[in-house]
């Protein structure tokens, strides 16, 4: 199980700037359906990239269904040369994502997402328009449900 | 909220159990997220209760 607390918590301590997206964005937001994973798109520069790296490391994060033994090193140098990346830690399942369809990056992102407190933890969130955004630019059948459940919220919302 | 409704949508829309929705938003976002991990606590459980039936079996 995924420990959100721990990991939001291990973000913030560390000043990493991400917005949490999919899933637990919609959890946030009052969505029934849950999720396995934490979700965030985070700004890619090499201090955050940085601080990034230090909040997940003592929790010894892994790619996520890869074989035991590869020569995975979490350092800020694996980080560039990548973008997306789905991980296991010791704190539970991670995915960092550098952009996400229907969204851009962390900057594109930010300006329309939610500053809200989780455990005491600040960050940003995806607006439910953004993640029905997002779930409607991914395309994939899977979505059509959580796309449903989020325009029901807003209409619970009156919004 | 889309100005022009989809077809396909709204037709998983129907099957939203809305009374879960309503719930949900009464609690604040720390509350949904212990519930939600309170739900995947229970999960687990499950399917370690049934790994356990498995292996159990002639």
């Amino acid at each position: 199980m995924t420990n959100f607390e721990a990991l939001l918590a291990a973000l913030a301590r560390n000043e990493v700037a991400f917005i949490v997206v999919g899933g637990a964005a919609a959890i946030a937001h009052g969505s029934a359906r849950y999720t396995y994973d934490l979700d965030i798109v985070y700004e890619r520069t090499a201090l955050n990239m940085e601080r990034l790296v230090s909040a997940l490391a003592p929790y010894e994060p892994y790619l996520r269904g890869a074989p035991p033994g590869l020569p995975f090193f979490w350092d800020v140098r694996t980080l560039a040369r990548g973008l997306n990346f789905t991980l296991v830690t010791s704190l539970g399942d991670i995915d960092l994502l550098g952009e996400i369809a229907g969204g851009g990056g962390y900057h594109d992102l930010l300006p329309n997402a939610v500053a809200l407190e989780i455990f005491g933890s600040p960050c940003f969130a995806l607006s439910i328009s953004q993640l029905i955004r997002a779930k409607r630019a991914a395309g994939r059948p899977k979505d059509f449900e959580a796309i449903a459940e989020l325009e029901a919220i807003q209409e619970e919302r009156g919004e | 909220m889309e100005d022009s409704p989809d077809p396909i949508i709204e037709a998983y829309k129907k099957d939203i159990d809305r009374t879960l929705i309503r719930e949900n938003l009464k609690l604040t976002v720390e509350e949904r997220f212990r519930k939600a991990m309170a739900v995947a606590r229970f999960a687990d459980e499950l399917r370690r209760a049934g790994r356990e039936w498995r292996a159990r079996r002639p």
